[in-house]
């Protein structure tokens, strides 16, 4: 017989650790706990049975991999933060006694933590940070748009600035912004970096203030980690263009709320010849200009780059990129051959080579490229600026919104003039001139071209005009309901058509009847006899739906003779398409029948998950249902409003 | 004027009065405050105030008297500012005041005293009321002026000063005369005491007087120190000048302490610290420590990725939130906007209930848009989900939910089975059981009134009627062929009928098996159990042919089960314990009681069709004993709480088990102790389920008032499952008093069914 297994000591009692033993194991506080499970990504966990996890007990508490607990353990960060507990309490001392020199001493030997290693730690590759920028954008997003306080300084939000900033540079400069919507809770832009999507949220512009009930420092950690993050992604990225990076900002620019404009991409090489004339004796290691880099030198280089203690410079490592680069370009003229197998005389999977995909059909990245955009007071710029200059336009705004605009209002070449305000009732004769010159439409406008890929006509975005909807480029939840806007004109005209139908219908029968009617009053009542009338009529026997069909009649306004020849030949028409009917719904009926006697061979597992499914199911019709419900009755109150109008016309 | 101040002054006057060449001893003071001796002195107090009354009228004539003296034909409105004048002065020296007052307060008695003592007043004009007032110098404090060096009058002693409670004295003086017991004021006086006297609160009970005298500043000077934590003793100086007595010029010691030699580390400057300094300056030079080094500024930035990375795993990636719908535009299809009520519902539903966190709108131009107020919480929100939220990965299934249903071959191309009722009896009794005849062609039926009714399959005309005095617990026909004969079970006794209409050959074998002209001799076994018949039988007459009579306390017998071969049949009875199940044995009319022991109640039995074998369902368990070994040879686990059913197949294979929990469990008895398919399908108990002996279906029965037919196919082959198709649900039978159908049972020929329910109908389910 085996040994006796004692009870707590292997499996979920092991595998989990409660939150308080996991603080009481790492002898930290709570707070410096949760910093460190934001900064290494680590979560809690949901036992399976959390009774066998917490030894027993049911009570509700939170779990974590205790494996995960002893990784956080040996973090350098929590060491670090050991450190600066004690930082702190030295320094305390020397304060309360007065001991200025020593505390400045320790002021300067002050610890700090860099957060390098957790961001390779969580992201071994670049590809993994690129695919979890999304987050990280958007909080940096938010706080560049934040006023300091004394929670946030006024760096922390600079750096947030300058990140996002830096940002929409490298997507302008790329090309690769994809989506725009516009939203209720901000800009929700998608963009396509080295085949990752990568969405963000930017809020409008307005000032925020953080709320009371939010907690400042967990946003301030992650913060923290995010800056670090997006630093790094976007060395990597800036690198990879060629491009140098932090870029350099123009501060008497960026006074001048020059926005994005404030800052200057510059390609390697200059930078490299800009460090060459400042500082030729820092260099180890100078390259020949001009000279032809092959493949060869490019490995030494690595080699030699890899046996430095120190991390490459920045031109070196920028410039070996590009190399790089430059010889992927030359294998792109390579054909991939596909080599026929032998034994698989069938398909010989035909891989998709680099030749191919380049000649894809690509996104539409150049749909401003021909177009010179004037934004006025009142459209926001950062957002429009941004969205056309990533697709290629050029843009002008008035001084007042900011300097750096690299064209005036009067510039011949303008073709579109962004506007967002009412239409004013008399133009000027300069205004009207203009105008034929220029298209006035609204920001939408510049939204929906993007996320339909294409120019759209103007027309419907006119300044003053009502807007067409805007739709979600990200599109809706699978089966969902879909608004059919392209099908708008012909919807509008099969409705024109059924409108003339039942307008003539409803004339013919005001004519066969006696009665003296107001058309407008019979158009109302119409429906409503008309419902109830059915219903008498399918119910012939029933005896309160024939006395609610003969009140409907009456407040209509019929007579009893005419009402007795229309339930006539309602129950006639009922009869008829109700002998179909009842065959149709036996039939339904007996297939339902087998399909719930089926049900009962399911198994209890089984039988959960398709009630489950079924559910979510229903629940999906049901709002695709209420919504076109919502739509038909708009539709018909449109109708109306449009017959009114019309009338009153005449 | 203030009525305290002049009461004051009375007091005093009553206090000179008595004054003689007393002593003073502080020491003896008692002082008390006031508060502390108010319960002693309650009945002082009430006596006082007594007392009161007729002195209160001639303090006011006093003072009127006082008044005009004091202010010289001042105005009223004055008195307030000399008031103050008069506090300024009580501030200044409080001996003063005393000597101040006093001739006033008794300017006709110590007018000689006033001639005597008192300096020449000066009289100036006020700088505050520009009135003249007269300002007397400052007194001496010599022995005679000072008021403190007055001798208190009462030498009683230190003596409780209750035992002067009742008396109009309190002690006496130097002369042995009465100090009498000073006038006390009400409580009203005492609070306008304290409100208007300015030095009240500097005052104390004093015992030995039984009234509130002035501290003195030395006194005040004496609790102010200790309050301050001070010295006591305002004579005492801390920090008198030191006297050197060794240190300074001349007073040097000369003679050392030890006779040591002065050590040479005295003198001589430290090897060991020379060395570590010289370690600091050679690393200097050498440029090993650089001071005042600025910081070294590694780029904050660079290629991280450009060196290989741990093999240790990443962790799993966050979950991307949802991306926006149209809902969410700021210029949605009108369709997408939410009506006032859908609104109001968004609204009144909790925050964590909500479909979505927002409420569409529709803004005709983007410059209306206005800021989102909920931006920063939900960005925080997403931060703690990322955090603080247990991530699972879970597969999601992307099938068809109709995929799940089994697909089973259609009931049309599983005919024939019961479809429609044919026809019914309704009876008004609760019918309790039925049985069929081995042909199909005759069923017998009996109810809760206690009639058992024989009537055709195909057309339900009733041919025979037997009356019992109670009720029927369950009928059962002999399956044998060669006689007929119908076993009924009543309270306590087991009837066995002959059916009408028998060929006159099978009657004879019937009566002749159930009524031998010589009948066996009766059991040597000590049984209370009797196998009684008539003396004379006629076919025609409704009395049973034999009757098994049960021991007493046997109840009903619930259930009666024959043999395949016809010549065994099993009661159950509806009490517990030994009695439960009995087997009688026909031919020889002789009845045993196959168990010693039940463990639970019994609730069914069953001969297996083909083995010797007998299964006996408890509550729980289903037990299947070897009848010819005497063994038991399994347990079924069927999961059911109360098992109220049990068929086996013809095959003897396969089991199926109804229980009250609605459950139906098949059991291939080759396979398994435990179900191979467990099923619920039945809204209310199973009652009742039936294996039909020659077509492949079953039956079940409920208290839902439905019948549920199935195909069951069994396979010969070991390997494949038996095939459950569900075919028809049978409604009709009415629930009464929350019981359906109580028994089903196919007629052996015709996949017929013939149903008895409890709302007393019998009904016929053809094909």
């Amino acid at each position: 017989m085996g040994k006796i297994q004692k009870k707590g000591e292997k499996g979920a009692a092991k595998a989990y650790v409660t939150r308080s033993a996991a603080v009481k194991k790492l002898q930290c506080s709570l707070a410096d706990f949760r910093r460190l499970c934001i900064l290494k990504g680590i979560f809690p966990r949901e036992p399976r049975h959390k009774k066998r996890a917490n030894k027993g007990s049911t009570a509700p508490t939170t779990f974590y991999y205790a494996k995960d607990i002893a990784y956080i353990a040996h973090e350098p960060v929590l060491r670090k933060l050991r450190e600066h507990k004690a930082f702190a309490k030295k320094l305390s001392r020397a304060l309360g006694r007065g001991e200025w020199s020593s505390a400045k001493s320790l002021e300067d030997h002050k610890p700090t933590y860099t957060l390098d290693h957790v961001i390779k730690e969580r992201y071994p590759t670049f590809i993994d940070a690129l695919r979890d920028i999304d987050d990280a954008l958007c909080l940096i997003t938010l706080f560049a748009s934040l006023p300091s306080d004394s929670r946030v300084s006024p760096a922390l939000i600079e750096s947030c600035y300058r990140l996002s900033s830096e940002w929409q540079l490298y997507v302008m400069h790329t090309r690769s912004l994809r989506k725009v919507f516009l939203s209720i809770k901000g800009v929700y832009y998608q963009a396509e970096v080295m085949g990752e999507t990568v969405t963000w949220l930017v809020p409008y512009m307005f000032t925020q203030q953080i709320p009371t009930d939010v907690d400042t420092r967990v946003m301030l950690t992650f913060l923290e980690l995010y800056q670090t993050l997006l630093g790094f992604v976007f060395f990597k990225l800036y690198s990879d263009a060629g491009l140098v990076y932090p870029p350099p900002l123009d501060l008497s620019k960026d006074e001048g709320a020059a926005g994005v404009g404030a800052f200057s991409l510059l390609e390697t090489k200059e930078e490299e010849k800009a460090d060459e004339a400042n500082a030729p004796s820092t260099k180890k290691q100078v390259e020949v200009e001009g000279k032809v880099i092959k493949g060869k030198d490019v490995r030494k280089t690595i080699k030699e780059l890899a046996n430095l203690a120190l991390p490459p410079q920045e031109a070196t490592s920028a410039r070996e990129i590009s190399a790089e680069t430059s010889t992927l370009e030359s294998t792109i003229g390579e054909e991939f051959v596909v080599q026929p197998s032998s034994n698989a005389s069938g398909a010989a999977a035909s891989l998709p080579t680099l030749h191919t995909l380049s000649t894809l059909p690509a996104a539409p990245t150049t749909l401003f490229a021909p177009y010179t955009i004037w934004l006025t007071i009142g459209t926001p710029r950062p957002l429009l600026e941004f969205a056309i200059r990533a697709f290629g336009g050029r843009v002008g705004w008035p001084e007042t919104m900011g300097s750096g605009s690299p064209i005036t209002e009067d510039d011949e070449s303008i073709t579109h003039v962004i506007i967002d305000r009412p239409l004013p009732a008399n133009l000027a004769p300069e205004q009207v001139e203009l105008r034929r010159r220029r298209k006035y439409v609204q920001p939408q406008w510049v939204v929906d071209c993007i996320n339909a890929g294409k120019l759209i006509i103007e027309g419907p975005y006119a300044q003053g005009a009502t807007l067409p909807p805007h739709l979600s480029p990200f599109g809706e939840l699978e089966g969902a309901y879909m608004p059919a806007v392209g099908e708008e004109s012909a919807d509008a005209e099969m409705e024109a058509a059924e409108d003339e139908e039942s307008e003539d219908e409803e004339v013919a029968e005001g004519e066969e009847e006696a009665v003296a009617a107001d058309a407008d009053a019979e158009m109302v009542a119409e429906p409503a006899t008309a419902s109830a009338l059915e219903a008498a009529a399918k119910a012939p026997s029933d005896p309160a739906l024939l006395r609610a069909a003969e009140l409907e009649a009456e407040r209509a306004g019929l007579d009893s003779a005419a009402f007795e020849e229309k339930l006539k030949k309602a129950v006639k028409k009922a009869k008829k398409s109700g002998t179909a009917v009842v065959k149709e719904k036996k039939e339904a009926d007996e297939a339902a029948a087998e399909g719930e006697m089926n049900k009962m061979m399911m198994s209890n597992k089984q039988r959960k998950l398709y009630e489950r499914m079924k559910y979510s199911e229903r629940k999906r019709t049901d709002e695709r249902k209420a919504i076109e419900v919502k739509k038909e009755l708009i539709r018909k109150e449109e109708k109306k409003k449009a017959r009114k109008s019309a009338a009153g016309g005449k | 004027m203030p009525a305290a101040a002049s009461k004051d002054r009375k007091k005093r006057k009553l206090q000179v009065d008595n004054v003689s060449d007393v002593e003073e001893d502080l020491g003896q003071l008692g002082l008390d405050m006031a508060s502390e001796d108010e319960q002693e002195g309650s009945a002082d107090e009430q006596e006082s105030s007594d007392g009161e009354e007729d002195v209160f009228p001639e303090l006011k004539s006093e003072s009127d008297t006082d008044d005009t003296s004091e202010a010289e034909d001042d105005d009223e409105d004055s008195e307030e500012e000399k008031e103050g004048e008069d506090d300024e002065e009580d501030e200044d020296d409080e001996d003063e005041e005393d000597e101040d007052e006093r001739p006033f307060a008794n300017a006709a008695d110590d007018a000689t005293l006033r001639r005597g003592l008192a300096p020449h007043a000066k009289t100036v004009i006020s700088d505050i009321t520009g009135a003249p007032k007269r300002v007397f110098p400052p007194i001496e404090p010599d022995y005679d002026s000072d008021s403190s060096t007055e001798e208190t009058p009462n030498r009683v002693g230190n003596v409780p000063m209750h035992w002067y409670d009742d008396l109009p004295h309190v002690g006496y003086d130097i002369d042995g005369k009465k100090v009498l017991r000073p006038a006390k004021g009400d409580e009203l006086d005492k609070f306008l005491s304290t409100v208007e006297d300015p030095s009240a609160w500097t005052s104390g009970f004093d015992k030995n007087l039984q009234a509130d005298s002035q501290l003195t500043p030395e006194e005040l000077d004496l609790i102010r120190r200790l309050h301050a934590a001070e010295i006591p003793d305002a004579e005492y100086d801390p920090y008198e000048p030191t006297i050197e007595w060794f240190t300074g010029k001349g007073k040097e010691e000369i003679m050392p302490l030890s006779a040591k030699p002065e050590p040479k580390r005295r003198w001589v400057p430290s090897k060991w610290e020379k060395q570590k300094v010289m370690k600091i300056v050679r690393a200097i030079r050498q440029g090993r420590i650089i001071p005042n080094k600025p910081k070294t500024t590694k780029p904050q930035f660079y290629a991280l990725w450009a060196t290989p990375s741990s093999d240790h795993p990443p962790p799993l990636p966050a979950p991307k939130p949802r991306l926006p719908t149209n809902a969410e535009s700021y210029n949605p299809p009108a369709e997408y906007l939410p009506t006032p009520e859908e609104k109001a519902q968004w609204e009144e539903a909790e925050k964590e209930d909500r479909e979505r966190d927002f409420l569409p709108q529709k803004y005709s131009s983007l410059r209306l848009v206005p800021g989102y107020q909920n931006f920063i919480q939900e960005r925080f929100s997403r931060l703690l989900d990322l955090y603080l939220a247990p991530r699972i990965q879970r597969k999601r299934l992307n099938i068809d939910p109709d995929s799940l249903i089994p697909s089973l071959p259609s009931p049309q191309s599983l005919k024939p089975f019961p479809i429609f009722e044919a026809h019914r009896y309704e009876g008004t009794h609760r019918a309790r059981c039925v049985s069929a005849s081995p042909d199909g062609a005759w069923v017998v039926s009996g109810d809760e009134d206690g009639v058992v009714r024989v009537w055709e399959t195909a057309v339900g005309r009733e041919a025979m009627r037997w009356k019992f005095e109670s009720k029927i617990g369950s009928v059962a026909w002999c399956p044998r062929t060669d006689v007929s004969f119908i076993a009924v079970g009543v309270d306590e006794a087991i009837h066995i009928v002959v059916p009408p209409y028998l060929s006159p050959s099978l009657l004879s074998a019937t009566l002749s098996l159930l009524n031998p002209t010589n009948l066996p001799p009766p059991s040597t076994s000590a049984t209370t159990l009797k196998w009684t018949s008539p003396m004379s039988y006629s076919p025609e007459s409704t009395t049973p042919i034999t009757t098994i009579i049960l021991p007493p306390s046997s109840g009903l017998p619930k259930q009666l089960a024959f043999h395949r071969r016809g010549d065994y049949l099993s009661s159950v009875g509806s009490t517990d314990g030994q009695g439960a199940i009995w087997i009688h044995q026909i031919s020889k009319r002789h009845s045993q009681s196959p168990f010693k022991k039940i463990k639970g109640s019994v609730q069914r039995v069953l001969f297996h069709p083909v083995k010797p074998h007998f299964f006996v369902a408890t509550q729980r368990y289903v037990r299947i004993y070897d009848l010819a070994a005497q063994k038991l040879l399994k347990t079924l686990l069927p999961g059911i709480r109360w098992i109220s059913s049990l068929d086996v197949h013809p095959s003897g294979d396969h089991l199926i088990v109804g229980g009250y929990d609605r459950k139906l469990c098949w059991f291939d008895l080759e396979l398994s102790d435990k179900p191979y398919k467990v099923m619920r399908y039945h809204s209310r108990a199973i009652r009742s389920l039936h294996f039909h002996p020659t077509y492949p279906l079953f039956a079940s029965s409920s208290d839902d008032g439905t019948i549920q037919v199935f195909h069951a196919r069994v396979y010969n082959d070991l390997l494949t499952d038996p095939l459950i198709v569900p075919l028809k649900v049978l409604r009709g039978h009415h629930i009464k008093e929350g019981l359906g159908v109580l028994e089903i049972k196919w007629c052996t020929n015709q996949p017929w069914l013939v149903s008895a329910g409890s709302d007393g109908s019998l009904r016929v389910w053809c094909n």
